[in-house]
């Protein structure tokens, strides 16, 4: 088993029985990994609280070595979160059964429980969302756009609709359904036949503050796989996570947005994935 | 003059004059003959001449060389299409009665290609404009083979493509260009050749490195006609610059345009902000405002053996 910090092989595992100290707050996380297998960039924790995270690497590990004596290449079928976390010393003895993966189902993703000294206190703050809703019946949009009055809902929320069926509306969450039901409502008053169908958030923004300035170079030079920074184009870092699905434009300022959630979940999931990353490149002048 | 008759297995049958058997004969090239010199004796006839149907002398006109037929391959490219292709007629026979040339058929060699083809004549085109040497006219053909083949980017134009792969392959050897530099010599948009660049990253799951400052200085500074220890000490105030971390998210490009300004200004060969900005393809208040976050450092950022044209404190103030 690999003991070193250097970057795996493509194929392989960093199997964390390294029990020397990881640079503190810098993941180790392979550029060689194979594009689309990667999972959420784990951060590497130092502490010795064993979260769940830990755990199930530990079954994995034993998985591992159960099945190839931790060749890179017999492990290669059952993708594993590259951590290279100082994972230590002591060995749950014998409570951690053995993950019984087939070799051709993805791990399931693991959602860490944060340890508590890596928790940011920062929630990122939604800022749009953007769903659709099938009205059910086509409107004409001449006569809404003259009659209808926009005013009385919730200014926040705004609606669009297309010439046939198809609604979309902005605005901020669980504000979004009930303005989609009001358009409905509004529309149903002018005289068309309009029902709620199919209500779906499409998408969801979201912005926050690490508050701290971020090396965008480092970071581009170990996420390579998810990383695009190119100056000219944009001032900022696209980082794009593959699980969960997200898309986040990172700043030099420490400004994070987040989008292309469905879910108010995934940007919390996401902004928790990729704070422990951004401490670690943090500036430091 | 040897004999054909020395066949190289002993089954040929040798050729060999009856009356003088082990006479070498010799061969007469113009009337295809293999006569014995001992009795005069045609043994051979039409045998076959299989040298070279004319003299060449490699000195003179190395463009054409008689002894090449057809135009030399390119197999890396093409596939290697050894079609034939008839030409236009140059005589007054090729020509029918209303002036249209007889012979119509100047078919497509090979549709599939020909795209490519015309993709690589536009690549060549715009890597002379810029003068660009072989070797990345060469890698931007292959980039551009690439992607052409995985058909993943099949919608977009081919110039768009061409001109990302382009600015790929500048990346890729070294040197890089700028987009603004880029777009000077192609038709398309610097949006449109940033969008194909990164979907072509994405296509052929290759990533490049980052630009730094240091890269575009040469090029910019001899644009100007600085001399080199302005040059490099552009370079180093650039390099300092980033180090210290004066100019937080501001482009490469702004922030060497902007050592390039303060670094002529301390010298004898003062540029305006106007002519950096075209050079570099920035605008002069983006040099302004790179200008001013560098400006308080000033003293830290020259190098240490710079001679002072005008003094540091005498820089202008923006």
């Amino acid at each position: 088993m690999e003991q070193n910090n250097s970057l795996p092989p493509f194929q392989g595992i960093v199997l964390p029985s390294v029990k020397g100290a990881m640079t503190p707050g810098m993941p180790i996380f392979s550029p060689m990994m194979p594009y689309g297998s990667g999972l959420t960039p784990q951060p590497v924790t130092n502490t010795n609280s064993l979260s769940l995270l830990e755990e199930q690497q530990r079954q994995q590990q034993q998985q591992a070595s159960s099945q190839q004596a931790g060749v890179p290449g017999g492990l290669g079928q059952t993708p594993q979160l590259y951590h290279s976390q100082t994972v230590t010393t002591t060995t749950l003895p014998g409570n951690t059964p053995l993950y019984t993966a087939t070799p051709l189902t993805p791990m399931t993703p693991i959602t860490p429980a944060t340890p508590a000294s890596e928790s940011s206190g920062i929630v990122p703050q939604l800022q749009n969302i953007v769903s659709t809703v099938n009205l059910g019946c086509k409107l004409d949009l001449k006569t809404i756009a003259l009659r209808a009055r926009n005013a009385e809902y919730n200014p926040k929320a705004k609606m669009w609709a297309h010439s046939s069926y198809k609604a979309c509306c902005f605005g901020s969450e669980n504000q979004s359904r009930l303005a989609a039901r009001k358009y409905a409502r509004v529309v149903q008053k002018l005289g068309f036949p309009a029902k709620f169908l199919d209500f779906k958030i499409q998408n969801m923004v979201g912005s926050c503050d690490v508050k701290f300035p971020i090396r965008l170079e480092g970071l581009v030079l170990t996420h390579q796989q998810f990383s695009s920074y190119e100056p000219e184009l944009f001032p900022g870092l696209i980082y794009r996570m593959i699980k969960p699905r997200i898309v986040l434009l990172i700043f030099v300022s420490g400004k994070v947005v987040l989008t292309g959630a469905k879910v108010r979940g995934e940007i919390y999931e996401a902004f928790e994935n990729i704070y422990p990353i951004l401490k670690g490149f943090r500036k430091t002048t | 003059m040897a004999s054909t008759s020395r066949g190289d297995g002993l089954t040929l049958p040798k050729v060999q004059c009856p009356n003088h058997p082990d006479a070498m004969l010799v061969e007469d090239y113009r009337a295809g003959d293999m006569i014995c010199p001992e009795c005069g004796l045609v043994v051979g006839d039409r045998v076959i001449d299989v040298g070279s149907e004319w003299r060449t002398f490699t000195n003179e006109k190395a463009t054409k060389d008689p002894s090449r037929v057809g135009d030399a391959q390119n197999p890396l490219l093409n596939g290697g299409d050894l079609t034939t292709m008839i030409s236009k007629g140059t005589g007054a026979a090729s020509f029918d009665e209303f002036g249209n040339s007889k012979y119509q058929n100047r078919r497509t060699m090979s549709s599939s290609d020909r795209a490519m083809l015309n993709a690589f004549k536009e690549i060549t085109t715009m890597a002379d404009r810029i003068n660009l040497p072989r070797n990345i006219i060469d890698r931007t053909n292959n980039l551009f083979k690439q992607v052409y083949e995985q058909k993943s980017l099949k919608g977009r134009a081919n110039d768009a493509i061409a001109s990302a792969c382009l600015y790929i392959a500048c990346r890729q050897e070294g040197v890089p260009r700028t987009f603004k530099e880029i777009c000077a010599v192609s038709r398309i948009s610097k949006k449109e050749i940033g969008r194909c660049f990164k979907l072509i990253l994405k296509a052929l799951e290759t990533s490049v490195d980052l630009i730094t400052t240091g890269d575009f200085m040469s090029r910019f500074c001899s644009n100007l006609g600085l001399p080199k220890q302005v040059q490099m000490a552009a370079t180093y105030i650039a390099r300092k610059a980033v180090e210290q971390d004066l100019v937080p998210g501001r482009s490469p490009i702004s922030v060497a345009a902007a050592a390039i300004y303060m670094a002529s200004q301390a010298s004898a060969e003062k540029k305006t902000q106007k002519e950096i900005g075209d050079i570099a393809g920035v605008a002069d208040v983006t040099i302004r405002q790179s200008y001013r976050l560098i400006y308080p450092r000033a003293a830290d950022l020259f190098p240490p053996d710079f001679k002072f044209d005008t003094p540091v404190d005498k820089l202008p103030q923006l």
